[in-house]
């Protein structure tokens, strides 16, 4: 880790890539997921490339819903918490060392203590305020907006106030001494003066809140009572079922987040640039250059980028390979449902066969119980499962998964009809099934191997 | 009086316990190039934020142009101040920078610019208003920081050590050009600085101020020839200092009982002496110089050669001895033992103890 | 209140009325309508019965520590050890994140402090910084897709025949471990980062010059410059993870409850605020206590958080 010392150097670049890796290869998995056909969201098995996703997240009534709720939030988590910040980091920076220790220690409070808290002292704080003054369910202190804009800004303006105090911590205060020796009030030295240094802060202190608004969600899963934010609304999705269309949606947060990162980035290495001087760097010595990595540049550069990357979207036709990759599970089902036919009729011939050995040597264990395995897989199980295929299936992960308990598993493949209930592995949810995956699995239990036929 | 005339009636300024500024009391004429000298930590940059008025005076009183400056903030006051950083806005333009004294005070953007670009013609820097401040040089900005002061008309410019930022050769075309504008406008400039030689080239008159104290007021010449306290003596300029006992006086004229023998001098700042009385002699390295037949001798230590001048180091009974002499002639050896002489009448005697006039 | 006078007029003098009035309330307004009174709001209902709206302020509504016995003791004699080990282990469980943490960024600080310059350091910041912008449900959501039992590693590890049913990484917590450490690295990175940042890289020099092999560098030279942003950062992660609420709802196991998740089910399932908020109130106490009491160990002053 030294310089100086190959090993070291090694050893930096090693462990920098593998931890970039893990920082980014979650991200990428995800993203890479929202352009497979499978209705979960995996990659493997690759179906077909779509962006059929994209169009199921926006058709996602209660999520845009939820998004016109958080927008209007965030405007006003925005709008208090900004000035509220500046406040707070104008009176850190100008009063004694003792007592500002004190408030900075009162005032960052908020940002460590557990959102669960902040949100239930919030509405418990304004329910009985509202109470004791009297109003009803409908008035403001009952409101799931106004009491989740209250509750984000107790914590989110500390947010703005550290970014506030780092650039004032950068603010020659003889420039406002200069202003008044030369004549302006105070309150001129102010608006003169200081709030234009402040200014950058301002924008990145808004765009910072607004984004912990939109994301909050442990206080505000509290706060916002009966309505929904964005956020909630995802959570609960999340929690109940997912498809791919969350993938979709975490693909265009990041590509927003990376064309605000490298805009951003961009306005601050001009802002750099131009306080350095023009001599420092060569990219800006010259007008064109200057022009090229200007902001406003870099922004349409990218956006051009995103609106063509859509609309090539827009336009990709999957549905051939959609139905080439649906006619090839209905092919391999009625194959498999052949094949148990026959199997059954055999087992009838031998009674006293285990009724276990349902998968003689299938080798995956991606149960059978997802008809969406693709074609190149080998010959699944016995369990057929006519009801997996069809998109928008409530949980890929069986029902183990969320909050939801083992005894309420969303099994998605019911027997059909047709199957007699005595059938190899026949029923997910059989009792005693000693999977912890829910009964999706059960005919890939472990300790259950398969014996040939 | 005139409205450029600066009074401090005996001006006290504490922090606490720390007394910065101990009864000043002095007046500044209107049209005066005024130094406040000292080394850093003496309260010269204190008094000048006193008079600026961003401190009010524990005790005493500010008075510009007759008028008592008590609660008056620093934006009411008809003085100027140009920071030691120059405090130039960094996100203003050069024009919007001199002209920002005329926009807090209402003055239209035309009127603004045109007066923007008389000042920078002043300063001799026509046609620079559209440049943003970190496009200029240094020397450039001091003078859009003088032109920016200037732009408040002000009666009383202040300057806190504005130089101290440049290289030697800037600083020195500064001093001139500082005079030049000074003269120019004909305003009272009340100049504050470290360095000796800003002070004595610039000033009409210097205060020498030390720990709080100013210790002598007068013209430059007579501030190096003439010192009144020990101080003084030590701080401008370099000086050879020998102690003594007094011998006598007569009039002016002090004889010393020192160890290399008795020496007189004129006594500092007209004072009497009793005979017995602990002072000290200080003569200044030029004045002294090599005789067949000197007042007392000394042994040369070492010399060294700088340009035009070359400095003798010499040992005259345990003090601690240096002389200048300009020209060539063969260096004196190491060990030589040397007659030296020097002018008494520009010789200062002055209490062994530091106290003042 | 003299103080509060004599601030208020500095700030006047300094930025005129206008300025001094819009910092002198905002601050009061945020420290004591936004901060303070809510918790007391909080507290004060920690203590009562939970009534149904027309019996609050009767004869009923009297102070109570029920809700504080039922998280002792439970419905019954015996101690309530469910509510309770679910507590110790939420808190374990933010010790172990918080761990990890510490170990995985300290080299990055480090490189990025010491080792990294132009556009390679700023790369790093880009690249630490824009996944912590991503929505933290959908963070969570990222490892479902890699943990879930159809998820990208039961896919690898079953295709290459490494193990032949699914894992349960969720049910082993494995997910929602990996998910909390990923979620706050960057606030663990950033104090580090600023704590050894000051330090002179001529020391580092020095000591490897004198001999001293690479671990003693570290350990005698930068971890004490480092030390405040160390607890500064996993002050920050614990108590976050600690918080964490929607984490463990998408990615706990069935069975193994965060202790959010207890104070969620009293307050939106169960409809009981008041022991809703004596629970909230448990686990700040706790998560205060145990913070003040690391720093005591450790030998932090608490100035130095968050900075």
């Amino acid at each position: 880790m030294s310089t100086g010392n190959a090993t070291g150097r090694v050893f930096s670049v090693g462990y920098t890539l593998l931890f970039f890796a893990f920082l980014f290869g979650p991200l990428l998995i995800m993203s890479a997921t929202a352009f497979n056909s499978s209705s979960f969201p995996r990659i493997t098995p690759w179906e077909c490339f779509t962006t059929d996703w994209f169009g199921v997240l926006i058709s996602n009534t209660r999520l845009m819903q939820g998004l016109v709720t958080s927008i209007i939030i965030g405007v006003g988590v925005v709008a208090i918490s900004v000035p509220l910040g500046l406040a707070g980091a104008l009176a850190l920076a100008e009063i004694t060392p003792s007592l500002r220790s004190a408030l900075y220690t009162v005032l960052i409070t908020p940002v460590l203590i557990p959102g669960v808290v902040l949100g239930i002292s919030t509405i418990v704080f304004w329910g009985d305020l509202g109470r004791s003054l009297g109003g009803g369910f409908s008035t403001l202190f009952f409101n799931g907006i106004f009491l989740t804009v209250i509750g984000q800004v107790t914590f989110i303006a500390a947010y703005a106030m550290l970014i506030f105090s780092a650039r004032l911590q950068r603010f020659d205060p003889t420039l406002t001494e200069a202003a008044l020796d030369l004549g302006a009030t105070p309150g001129q030295a102010f608006r003169k003066i200081l709030l234009p240094f402040l200014r950058p802060a301002i924008g990145s202190a808004a765009f910072l809140t607004l984004l912990a608004s939109f994301e909050n969600y442990n206080t505000t899963v509290f706060t916002i009572l009966a309505d929904n934010t964005f956020t909630t609304a995802l959570a609960s999705k999340v929690r109940y079922g997912t498809d791919p269309s969350l993938s979709a949606l975490a693909v265009i947060i990041i590509a927003v987040t990376l064309i605000g990162a490298i805009v951003h980035e961009a306005y601050t290495r001009r802002g750099e640039a131009l306080v350095a001087g023009p001599a420092k760097s060569g990219l800006y010595a010259n007008r064109l250059g200057r022009l090229a990595v200007h902001p406003l540049t870099v922004f349409a550069l990218l956006v051009g980028l995103a609106g063509f990357a859509v609309y090539g979207g827009m336009h990709h036709e999957s549905g051939a390979c959609q139905g080439r990759i649906m006619e090839g599970k209905r092919a391999e089902q009625e194959r498999l449902i052949e094949e148990q036919q026959r199997r059954m009729k055999e087992n009838a011939a031998r009674p006293q066969a285990p009724a276990a050995g349902s998968a003689p040597g299938n080798p995956s264990p991606f149960g059978g119980a997802f008809g969406n395995v693709g074609p190149a897989a080998p010959p699944a199980p016995a369990a057929p499962a006519p009801s997996g295929s069809a998109p928008g299936n409530p949980s890929p992960f069986g029902g183990a998964f969320g909050n939801v308990g083992p005894a309420t598993p969303s099994v998605p493949a019911a027997p059909p009809a047709s199957m007699p209930p005595a059938g190899p592995a026949s029923s997910g949810s059989a009792p005693g099934n000693p999977s912890p995956f829910g009964g999706a699995f059960g005919n890939v239990a472990p300790g259950a191997p398969a014996p040939p036929p | 009086m005139t409205t450029r005339d600066v009074r401090l009636d005996h001006v006290t300024i504490r922090f606490g316990a720390h007394i910065a500024v101990d009864n000043a009391l002095l007046t500044i004429e209107g049209g005066e190039f005024f130094s406040f000298l000292g080394p850093s930590g003496c309260g010269k940059t204190t008094l000048l934020r006193c008079v600026s008025g961003f401190i009010e005076p524990t005790e005493g009183r500010v008075l510009i142009g007759g008028k008592d400056m008590a609660r008056v903030g620093p934006n009411k006051r008809p003085t100027a101040l140009i920071f030691q950083n120059l405090a130039l806005f960094p996100l203003m333009s050069v024009a919007d920078n001199i002209a920002f004294p005329l926009e807090v005070r209402g003055v239209g953007r035309k009127e603004r610019r045109r007066r923007a670009d008389e000042l920078l013609e002043l300063i001799a820097l026509p046609g620079l208003g559209d440049k943003k401040v970190y496009e200029l040089s240094g020397g450039q900005r001091q003078r859009v920081a003088i032109a920016r002061a200037l732009a408040v008309e002000p009666d009383i410019l202040l300057l806190d050590e504005p130089l101290s930022a440049l290289d030697l050769k800037l600083r020195q075309h500064m001093r001139t050009e500082l005079r030049a504008i000074q003269k120019q406008v004909g305003l009272t400039f009340i100049y504050i600085t470290h360095d000796q030689g800003e002070a004595l080239t610039m000033s009409d008159r210097v205060a020498v101020m030390n720990a709080g104290v100013i210790e002598q007021i007068d013209d430059p010449v007579t501030i190096y020839e003439r010192p009144k306290t020990p101080f003084v003596a030590g701080f401008v300029g370099e000086t050879n200092t020998i102690a003594g006992k007094v011998m006598s006086q007569s009039g002016l004229d002090v004889v010393l009982d020192t160890p290399l023998g008795p020496l007189s001098g004129m006594a500092g700042g007209g004072r009497h002496f009793s005979v017995g009385d602990a002072c000290l002699l200080f003569v200044r390295p030029e004045q002294l110089s090599v005789q067949a037949a000197g007042a007392f001798s000394a042994t040369v230590v070492k010399e060294e050669f700088e340009g035009n001048l070359r400095h003798v180091f010499l040992d005259g009974a345990g003090t601690p001895l240096r002389l200048s002499r300009v020209g060539g002639g063969a260096p004196l050896a190491p060990g030589t033992s040397i007659a030296l002489s020097y002018d008494h009448t520009r010789s200062t005697v002055l209490p062994a103890s530091g106290a003042r006039a | 209140m003299n103080a509060v006078a004599r601030i208020f007029r500095d700030f006047s003098g300094k930025h005129g009325l206008g300025v001094a009035l819009y910092i002198g309330i905002g601050v009061l307004v945020w420290v004591i309508v936004l901060i303070t009174l809510p918790q007391l709001a909080m507290l004060d209902y920690s203590f009562r019965n939970n009534l149904p709206p027309p019996m609050r302020g009767g004869e009923a509504d009297v102070y109570t520590l029920v809700n504080y016995r039922y998280f002792l003791f439970g419905g019954g004699d015996g101690l309530n050890t469910l509510d309770m080990w679910v507590l110790g282990k939420t808190i374990l469980a933010a010790v172990v994140v918080t761990f990890i943490d510490v170990l995985l960024c300290y080299p990055i600080a480090f490189i990025l402090a010491h080792s990294a310059t132009g556009v390679a350091a700023r790369l790093m910041v880009l690249g630490l910084i824009v996944p912590f912008w991503v929505n933290e449900i959908l963070r969570a959501f990222a490892f479902r897709v890699i943990f879930g039992a159809t998820g990208l590693i039961n896919g690898i590890g079953l295709g290459l025949g490494l193990w032949d049913a699914p894992v349960d990484f969720i049910r082993a917590d494995v997910a929602l471990y990996s998910s909390l450490t990923y979620s706050y690295i960057l606030l663990m990175v950033f104090p580090i980062y600023n704590a050894v940042e000051a330090l002179d890289r001529n020391q580092i020099e020095a000591a490897r010059d004198m001999g001293a092999a690479w671990w003693r560098v570290h350990w005698r030279i930068v971890l004490p410059v480092a030390k405040p942003g160390i607890a500064s950062g996993a002050t920050i992660v614990f108590m976050l993870t600690a918080g964490a609420l929607a984490a463990p709802q998408i990615l706990g196991g069935p069975s193994n409850l965060w202790f959010t998740q207890l104070i969620y089910q009293w307050f939106n399932d169960a409809g009981d605020w008041a022991r809703g908020s004596a629970y909230a109130i448990i686990l700040l106490f706790t998560c205060l206590a145990f913070v003040l009491l690391m720093m005591k160990v450790f030998k932090v002053p608490i100035g130095a958080i968050g900075r």
